[in-house]
C-alpha cells in the first residue's frame, strides 16, 4: 500500500490553530528547514509545522491528523543522517523543541525525566550540581527525544552503551492520539512486552515520544585521555581488540586513519603525525585510570606504536576531543563545497581489520577522497564520502561504493547501520540484512499504526 | 486464579493431535501418558498445577516450525517450556494446549572468544554456559539463583536477572541475537553477533515476552572476561533504614559494585541456621557488597565502601581475604530461598522493583502488612537495583492461608507501583502477577502492548491466559480504524 497524499486544507490548519494558536508556521523557509536533516538526502518539506508545548497538545494534534489520514512527522534538532525527518508525503511536522522541561531529577535513584525537546548539552548543564551526568554523546547537540527515536550512540558507547541501554521509560503519543507510558522508574522490569526498547530506534514511525526517563551516571573521579599513532591500520585495530579482550573498561576508543588525521591537522591546526591513530579516554578512580592507561600503553607498544601521549589536563583533553568531534567538518574542508555522506557499518570485532582494510582498498580503487573514523571498540566505523551534490555522477559513484561496503559488512555478520538508523536512506539494506524479520517489523508497524500516518516511508515499506 | 475456559473441541481432537505430533517427532518425543505428563504439571510457581493436553519435545528448529505450523492451521494452543524453573507460572500447562518443551535443545553451537560471543541452543543451562567458557577466563554475567537448572531460552523469555545485574545488566542486556519460530511456523532471526542493528528492536521485544510471541530456538549471548579481582564486604546494620542509606550512599558515590545484596533479620537467621556462613545474628540488616575489577581499583573501592559503611552506622564489618571466604559470604545469600523453605512449609516470593531511595519506606510498609495479615515475612533483595524479594511465609494446609498470602503479596506489589516501581524486576508476570497488571499499566498502555501480540500471534494461540488479565481479539482492535468505510489495508489478509 502506498501512503495517501496529505489532505491538507484550510479546515485542518484552522483546527490545528485551535490547538496551538499561533505556534504554527506555513512559511516556505520554515517548512524547507523542517524537511531536511544534516545528510545529503533530498529535502521534503512538510505542509505545515506546529510547535506544541505539552504532551496533551501533541495528542490532540495526532488525533486530528488520524481523523483525516494526514502524515505526522516528529522533529527534534534535525541532526539525523538518513533523511528521517523528510516529509515524503507531506503532512504535519511536529516540532518538539518547545517541550523543553526537565521534569524531575532524582539524584538518589540516578535517573531523570525530561521532555523530548531537551538537548543533551542542556541536560548536562542542568545536572552539573548533582555530580551526575548523561553520557551518550553522538557529537551533535541533539534533543533527547531525537536521540531516543534514532537509538543514538556515540564515542563512549563502548563503556556506557547506547540509548537502548539508557532509557528506562517513556511517554508516547500513539498513532491514534492516545498517550501511553511504557514503564516506570525502576532500574529493571520484566513486566509485559518491552515497549521501551521497541520505541527506542523507531524513528517516529510508531508514535511521538514526548517524555523520556533516562539513567544517569556519577561523574568519574578521574578522567584521562591518550593519543597514539601506529605504523599501519592493522596494528591500530589489533590494539583495539587486545584492549577490549584485556577487559580494560575504556570509556572511548576511536580510530582515525591517516587521511582523517591530515584533515584534522589542517582544520584544527594540530600537528599529529599523519598515521593511523587511536584516541582513548579512561574513566575511573585515580589509581584505576593509571592502571588502565599503563595496560593500554603496553599493548600499543607491543605492536609497534610510537609516541603514546597521555593528557590528564582538562584543556588538553578538550582540545583532543574537539578535534575528533570536528572531524566531519574537517573532512568537508578537504573538498570545499562538498557534503559529507557518512557510512555506518558495524561488524563483529574479529572481522573489523579485514573489513576496514578491504574498504580502504575499495576507496583507493574507486579513486575517492574518503577518510575513515570509527567507534572501533564496538566494531562500528564511518567512511566520510565527500560528495559534490551538483555532480550526479559523483553521487552515484558514492552510493555504489556504500552499497559494496554494506554488502561486505553483511557478509561478515555485520549490520548496515551501527548508529545512524534507517530513515529512508537504508530501507533496501534493511531487507538484505534481516530477511524475514522485516516482515515482522512490517506487521508491528501495521499493528501500532494501521493507518500508516506516523512518519510514513521510513524503516519499512507498508 | 481464573484461566481461559479449555476448548472442548480441541480436547475432543486429542488423539488426532497426538498422531500429528508423532508424525513430526518420532520416538519418545511425544508424551501422552497421564503419569508421564505429571512431570510437567507445574513450574517453579508450585501453588498451581494442571495437566497439559500433550507434551512434545522436539530436537530441531524444523520440528518446532512444523509443530507451530500444524497448531496454527488447526487452532491448537501452545505453552512453551524451558527448564520449568520459572517463578511466575509462565509454563503452567493448559488442558487444551500442547506443552512444547525445549529440553532437547542442549548443544552449545559455537564459542567465539575473539568476539566474546557464544551461540547456544535454548535448553542449555545458564551455568553450563559459564562452565563452557571459564577455562579461557570468561563467564556469562546474568546469574539467577536457579542457574544450575534454568535454561538460557527461559532466561530470555523471562528476562532473568541475578545478583550481578546491577553492574552487568539483565538478560536483555547480554543477549545479542536469537532465532525464533513464529506461530505461523516461519523462522526469523533478530539481532546477531554485531552490537547494534537497524530497524525495530524486535530482539528487545522478544526478551521478557514470556512465550507469548514465539518459540526461541537459538540464542547468541555476550560473554565477559572474568574480573581480575573480586572481593566482598559483609556489613551489618542496626536498622533497615541505615542499611538502605548505605546502599544509596555507595551508589551516589559513583561506585557500581558487582553485586550488592541485602537481607533482613528473619532472612539472616534462617540462612545462618542452614549454611553457617558466619553471619552476625545481632544485626537487623546485612549487606553483601562485592567489588570487582583490576586489583588496584578494587583495593581503593573497598576502602571507600568501608568508609561509607562506617558513616552510615554499620555495627559489623568484615572484608573477604580470599576467594574462598568471599564464596562463604555469598553462600548464605544464594541459599536464602531453601533456607526459608526450612522454617516454613510454604512461601511466596515477590519480585517488586522500586526506585532505590524508597527502600526503607517500602520495608516499613511490608512490616505493617505482615502484622495486618498475621504472616511472617523474610526479605532478601538485590538492593543495588531496588529489586525486592519479600518471602511471605505461610502454610498451604491451613484453609485460606494461600489466599491470605497472595493478598499480602498483591498489597506489597501495589505499594511498589505506587512509589514509582514495577510489579516484577526479573521473574516475569506469568499468571502470578497477571491480575495486577492494571495497577501498573493503564488500559491504553495494555491495549498497545496487546497490539504487538497481534503482529506476532493474531489468533492468540501462544501461551494464552498468561501476563495479560484479559484475552484480546485482534480483529476487534482493527475495527476502530476503518475510516470512511474503507479498510485501511485492503490487500492484507484479515484475521
Amino acid at each position: 500500500m502506498t501512503t495517501k497524499a496529505a489532505h491538507i486544507n484550510d479546515d485542518l490548519i484552522e483546527a490545528l490553530r485551535g490547538i496551538v494558536g499561533d505556534r504554527l508556521s506555513l512559511a516556505e523557509a520554515v517548512r524547507e528547514q523542517h524537511g531536511r536533516d544534516e545528510s545529503y538526502h533530498d529535502a521534503f518539506p512538510p505542509d505545515v509545522v506546529v510547535y506544541p508545548e505539552t504532551t496533551d497538545e501533541v495528542s490532540d494534534i495526532v488525533k486530528l491528523c488520524a481523523a483525516r489520514d494526514v502524515p505526522v512527522i516528529p522533529y527534534g534538532t534535525g541532526t539525523s543522517l538518513e533523511g528521517h525527518v523528510a516529509a515524503l508525503k507531506g503532512g504535519v511536522c511536529i516540532d518538539l523543541m518547545r517541550l523543553d522541561r526537565i521534569i524531575s531529577v532524582n539524584p538518589e535513584d540516578m535517573d531523570v525525566t525530561v521532555e523530548a525537546g531537551v538537548t543533551r548539552k542542556k541536560l548536562n548543564e542542568d545536572l552539573r550540581d548533582t555530580g551526575l551526568f548523561f553520557p551518550i554523546d553522538p557529537g551533535a547537540d541533539a534533543s533527547i527525544g531525537g536521540m531516543t527515536a534514532t537509538r543514538a550512540s556515540g564515542t563512549n558507547a563502548v563503556r556506557y552503551g547506547t540509548m537502548r541501554e539508557n532509557v528506562l521509560a517513556m511517554t508516547v503519543v500513539m498513532a491514534d492520539g492516545r498517550i501511553i507510558r511504557t514503564s516506570r522508574r525502576a532500574r529493571k522490569s520484566s513486566a509485559g512486552y518491552d515497549l521501551t526498547r521497541l520505541f527506542v530506534g523507531s524513528e517516529g514511525t510508531l508514535g511521538v515520544i514526548t517524555e523520556i526517563t533516562l539513567r544517569l551516571y556519577g561523574i568519574p573521579e578521574a578522567v584521562s585521555s591518550a593519543v597514539c599513532s601506529f605504523p599501519d591500520l592493522e596494528a591500530a585495530i589489533e590494539t583495539v581488540i587486545s584492549t577490549i579482550h584485556a577487559g580494560v573498561p575504556v570509556a572511548r576508543i576511536e580510530l582515525l586513519d591517516d587521511v582523517q588525521m591530515d584533515a584534522i591537522n589542517k582544520y584544527s591546526k594540530m600537528d599529529f603525525p599523519v598515521l593511523p591513530t587511536l584516541f582513548f579516554e579512561f574513566h575511573g578512580s585515580k589509581n584505576g585510570v593509571v592502571e588502565q592507561v599503563e595496560t593500554v600503553e603496553a599493548l600499543a607498544t607491543d605492536v609497534g606504536a610510537s609516541d603514546f601521549q597521555w593528557a590528564v589536563k582538562q584543556e588538553d583533553r578538550n582540545r583532543l576531543w574537539q578535534a575528533r568531534h570536528d572531524s566531519l567538518y574537517a573532512c568537508m574542508a578537504l573538498k570545499p563545497g562538498s557534503k559529507g555522506m557518512a557510512t555506518d557499518v558495524c561488524v563483529p570485532i574479529s572481522r573489523l581489520a579485514e573489513c576496514i582494510l578491504e574498504t580502504r582498498k575499495d576507496i583507493e580503487e574507486t579513486g575517492l577522497l574518503a577518510p575513515i573514523v570509527g567507534h572501533v571498540g564496538d566494531g562500528n566505523f564511518h567512511v566520510i564520502l565527500l560528495i559534490d551534490t551538483e555532480d550526479k555522477d559523483d553521487l552515484e559513484i558514492c552510493k555504489a561504493f556504500n552499497e559494496r561496503l554494506v554488502m561486505r559488512a553483511l557478509a561478515m555478520d555485520g549490520t548496515c547501520t551501527g548508529e545512524h538508523g534507517i530513515g529512508y536512506g537504508k530501507m533496501d539494506f534493511l531487507v538484505a540484512e534481516h530477511g524475514e524479520a522485516v516482515s515482522v517489523m512490517r506487521a508491528v508497524k501495521m499493528a501500532l499504526d494501521p493507518q500508516n500516518i506516523m512518519n510514513p516511508g521510513k524503516i519499512v515499506r507498508v | 486464579m481464573q484461566m481461559p475456559q479449555p476448548d472442548a473441541d480441541v480436547i475432543a481432537r486429542r488423539a488426532e493431535i497426538i498422531k500429528a505430533m508423532q508424525g513430526i517427532i518420532s520416538g519418545e518425543g511425544v508424551i501422552a501418558d497421564t503419569d508421564e505428563l505429571r512431570a510437567y504439571d507445574h513450574d517453579g510457581l508450585m501453588a498451581y498445577k494442571g495437566l497439559p493436553l500433550v507434551v512434545v519435545l522436539p530436537e530441531t528448529t524444523e520440528q518446532v516450525s512444523d509443530i507451530l505450523k500444524y497448531c496454527h492451521d488447526n487452532n491448537v494452543k501452545i505453552v512453551p517450556r524451558g527448564a520449568g524453573t520459572g517463578l511466575s507460572g509462565g509454563a503452567l500447562p493448559l488442558a487444551d494446549a500442547i506443552t512444547l518443551g525445549l529440553g532437547k535443545f542442549k548443544k552449545i553451537l559455537e564459542i567465539d572468544f575473539d568476539n566474546r560471543t557464544v551461540i547456544t541452543q535454548p535448553g542449555v543451562t545458564n551455568l553450563a554456559l559459564t562452565q563452557a567458557v571459564e577455562h579461557e577466563g570468561f563467564y556469562y554475567a546474568p546469574d539467577p539463583s536457579s542457574q544450575i537448572a534454568c535454561s538460557i531460552g527461559g532466561n530470555v523469555a523471562e528476562n532473568a536477572g541475578g545478583v550481578h545485574c546491577l553492574k552487568y545488566g539483565l538478560t536483555t542486556n547480554n543477549v545479542l541475537g536469537i532465532e525464533m519460530v513464529l506461530m505461523s511456523g516461519e523462522v526469523v532471526r533478530f539481532g546477531g553477533k554485531h552490537l547494534d542493528s537497524g530497524g525495530y528492536d524486535l530482539l528487545g521485544v522478544a526478551n521478557g515476552s514470556e512465550g507469548l510471541l514465539g518459540v526461541i530456538t537459538e540464542v547468541t549471548v555476550r560473554i565477559l572476561r572474568k574480573p581480575e579481582t573480586a572481593r566482598a564486604l559483609l556489613v551489618g546494620f542496626p536498622s533497615n533504614e541505615s542499611a538502605g542509606d548505605c546502599v544509596a550512599a555507595i551508589i551516589s558515590a559513583g561506585i557500581i559494585p558487582g553485586g550488592m545484596e541485602m537481607m533482613d533479620k528473619p532472612a539472616i537467621h534462617a540462612t545462618e541456621d542452614f549454611v553457617h556462613a558466619g553471619y552476625p545474628l545481632d544485626v537487623q540488616a546485612l549487606l553483601i557488597v562485592e567489588l570487582d575489577g583490576p586489583e588496584a581499583e578494587v583495593e581503593h573501592l573497598i576502602e571507600r565502601v568501608d568508609g561509607i559503611a562506617n558513616q552510615t552506622g554499620a555495627t559489623y564489618l568484615k572484608i573477604s581475604q580470599s576467594d574462598a571466604e568471599r564464596e562463604v559470604f555469598w553462600s548464605g545469600r544464594k541459599n536464602a530461598f531453601p533456607a526459608v523453605g526450612r522454617i516454613s512449609p510454604d512461601y511466596l516470593c515477590m519480585d517488586g522493583t522500586i526506585p532505590r531511595h524508597r527502600l526503607a519506606d517500602v520495608l516499613k510498609r511490608v512490616e505493617e502488612l505482615s502484622q495486618k495479615y498475621n504472616l511472617r515475612v523474610a526479605n532478601v533483595f538485590h538492593a543495588g537495583d531496588g529489586n525486592l524479594h519479600p518471602l511471605i511465609l505461610f502454610d498451604a494446609n491451613q484453609p485460606g492461608e494461600l489466599e491470605n498470602a497472595e493478598n499480602f503479596g498483591a498489597d506489597i506489589l501495589r505499594y511498589c507501583v505506587e512509589v514509582g516501581g514495577v510489579l516484577t524486576g526479573e521473574h516475569g508476570v506469568g499468571i502470578e502477577k497477571r491480575d495486577l497488571m492494571g495497577e501498573m499499566f493503564t488500559e491504553d498502555d495494555m491495549n498497545h502492548q496487546q497490539r504487538l501480540k497481534c503482529a506476532f500471534d493474531p489468533a492468540g494461540l501462544l501461551n494464552p491466559g498468561k501476563v495479560y488479565p484479559t484475552l484480546h481479539r485482534c480483529a476487534e482492535l482493527g475495527r476502530m480504524y476503518v475510516h470512511h468505510g474503507k479498510l485501511p489495508f485492503p490487500d492484507i489478509p484479515r484475521f
